[in-house]
């Protein structure tokens, strides 16, 4: 028997394939019915499937669209790009693939549109691989239970509703809310604490300004060399506002399936729903309730699986999503919110009224969950926020009865007034996430007690100085801290010890 | 007022007739317009006709066109027509030439639903694409 070489082997079945494509070389055509508002109706084409790249030929050159209705007698396919030059008539080919885009490392630090081109005037984008923009999720035996944080840097969110790598935790309120700050923070805190987790933020319909004001941002905190923006402004067809999230997943995915942790952030899902909408009428599909089709739940579902923690067979990776959603006047009841609501493992909601009296993070301590994070909660941080949510819950409650009276029981009044700083303390600027010890310093001096002789308005000022004080002091501490175990007796008597002191400095 | 049928089952309707020869060709061109005129789909007359060109070549009676920028020799013309037999298995090909200097040089084959685009002006715009997609 002659020898087998699998290079051999390799080699000529790839020219027998060659010779058989280049002996037929027959492109299945059809031919451009009509034309209008970014969709195209194409007579011909009976092997096109579903989601199938299609190439128009045109004047100017060749122009994409993607099969979404596959019918009897003609196919209703979506424009990748300008209509102006598809006329009726012209010739249209089939790709042979499904959209793809780029992905890996060469995306990082790059803004791209949902077809994986770069947009912030940088050079071509070559990467080794490219990623299916439509994939089906991760099966029940390559997942894991969600066990790791996904520090935010955000006390009120480490605290009250921790986030685990994997989860899916909605961002969810009214506009100019701080839904995108949220997110934003949660990107930076990922490059001050170096988790080594890659952020891919997808903008979808967000103006080209506010998206160059957060690439700054981004580049001064020195968060954009492992961040991918993937970006769509209004003006861009209503198809790559809805192909954005699915191309920025595929992104994401090569990190999670090479054993890397990746954070996705949509923003926003609104405009997703509402350019799918716009893309389902042009279609002709039924319209169902708010003019939806009636697969926009299966539109976000399967957005959202794909975000899973692998199992160790598959890596250990690890894709975590932060969808926001808009909501009109607090209405959480509409009908995508609760959509997305129900999809997700959570959700973070932020309150006009919190935001207008100055409380930022808005948080609603009341409506907002974090229904598989726990879990995954840094040990030092639970260890001292307890029953933190239910303090702030309770407090809210009674502060609002107390402005009926002003007759109150001694512990009362100490509950609402430590409800007060804790208020205080939960309220964090914009860029400015606090790492781990940070969190558990500050959350046990006002749950402990230490922080009682400080008035309220100034909490933030003895935070500041405990936190400055404990570093100086004792770094060694901290950083042993920082590391996310449960705090020893000592390390806590330590923090008793400073911000006692330090409370002897605010007090009044 | 007639039902409306697909396009796909006219053709499949008509390109049977023509095979079978019954109903007879005169009838069948007779019955598919009094039923577009009766259906108001006279504007769908050309996609019908290409439907039923398709459902033909399935059948084994291809008609290809082939298009080029100077007239083709007739030993071109029956390379070509060796080169469809073989690529398609038809048993009846008719062959119609189209001279268009549009397409700048080169040949390009077009069959019912399938083509083969070799002329220049189609390489032109594979390349003008490229270029803007860099």
């Amino acid at each position: 028997m002659s020898e087998l070489s699998i290079t051999d082997l390799s080699k000529d079945l790839r020219s027998a394939i060659e010779n058989l494509e280049s002996s037929k070389n027959l492109d299945e055509v059809g031919v451009v019915v009509r034309v209008g508002d970014g969709v195209v109706w194409i007579h011909g084409l009976r092997e096109a499937g579903y989601n199938e790249v299609v190439n128009i030929e045109t004047a100017d050159g060749i122009v994409e669209a993607f099969a979404l209705n596959l019918m009897e007698d003609e196919i209703g396919a979506v424009l990748l790009g300008d209509d102006s030059g598809v006329k009726a008539g012209q010739s249209v080919r089939l790709k042979g693939t499904v959209l793809e885009v780029p992905v890996g490392p060469e995306l990082l630090g790059r803004v791209v549109n949902p077809l994986g081109r770069a947009i912030d005037g940088g050079p071509a984008i070559v990467t080794k691989q490219k990623g299916l923009v439509e994939r089906e999720a991760i099966g029940v035996m390559g997942r894991k239970s969600v066990h790791e944080p996904l520090m935010t840097g955000i006390v009120s969110i480490d605290a009250m509703f921790p986030i685990g790598r994997g989860q899916r935790e909605l961002i969810i309120g009214d506009r100019q809310t701080g839904k995108t700050a949220l997110a934003i923070d949660t990107m930076i805190n990922q490059a001050k604490q170096d988790t080594g987790v890659v952020n891919v933020y997808v903008a979808i319909g967000q103006k080209f300004s506010k998206i160059a004001r957060l690439v700054d941002r981004l580049k001064k905190e020195g968060v954009m060399d492992q961040t991918i923006i993937v970006a769509t402004s209004p003006s861009d067809p209503a198809s790559l506002l809805y192909l954005a999230p699915y191309a920025g997943t595929a992104m994401g995915e090569y990190f999670r399936d090479n054993a890397q942790h990746a954070l996705m952030i949509y923003d926003d899902l609104t405009k997703h729903a509402v350019a799918y909408r716009q893309m389902s009428l042009l279609l002709r599909r039924p319209p169902g309730r708010e003019a939806y089709p009636g697969d926009v739940f299966y539109l976000h579902s399967r957005l959202l699986e794909r975000s899973a923690k692998l199992s160790d067979d598959l890596g250990a990776g690890s894709l975590t999503a932060l969808p926001i959603i808009e909501t009109q006047a607090g209405d959480i009841s509409a009908y995508i919110p609760t959509n997305v609501i129900s999809i997700t493992d959570g959700q973070i909601f932020l309150e006009t009224d919190l935001f207008y009296q100055g409380i930022r993070p808005a948080i609603s301590a009341g409506l907002s969950v974090s229904r598989v994070g726990g879990a995954a909660q840094t040990s030092a941080v639970k260890s001292v926020s307890g029953n933190l949510k239910l303090g702030l819950s309770q407090f809210r409650e009674l502060a609002s009865f107390a402005q009926f009276g002003s007759d109150l029981d001694e512990s009362t009044k100490n509950q609402i007034e430590r409800g007060q700083r804790l208020t205080e303390l939960l309220k964090q600027p914009q860029y400015q996430p606090l790492s781990v010890w940070q969190q558990v310093a500050s959350i046990a001096a006002v749950t402990n007690g230490y922080f009682d002789s400080v008035a309220a308005p100034k909490i933030k000022d003895a935070q500041a100085a405990l936190i400055a004080k404990l570093w100086a002091t004792h770094q060694t501490e901290m950083t042993e801290l920082d590391k996310g175990a449960k705090p020893t007796a000592e390390t806590l008597h330590l923090i008793e010890t400073v911000a006692r002191t330090v409370a002897k400095g605010f007090e009044g | 007022m007639a039902s409306r049928l697909s396009r796909r089952r006219l053709a499949t309707y008509i390109a049977d007739g023509f095979v079978s020869g019954t109903p007879s060709k005169a009838t069948l061109i007779e019955q598919l317009a009094g039923y577009l005129v009766e259906s108001r789909r006279t504007k769908e007359l050309g996609l019908i006709v290409r439907d039923i060109e398709y459902q033909l070549a399935e059948k084994g009676h291809l008609s290809a066109t082939v298009t080029s920028a100077f007239d083709l020799g007739a030993q071109t013309l029956k390379t070509i027509e060796a080169y469809v037999k073989d690529t398609t298995s038809a048993e009846h090909i008719s062959l119609t030439t189209l001279v268009d200097p549009d397409v700048l040089g080169g040949i390009k084959i077009s069959l019912p639903g399938r083509e083969n685009d070799q002329t220049i002006a189609h390489q032109l715009t594979v390349l003008k694409t490229r270029f803007k997609k860099v």
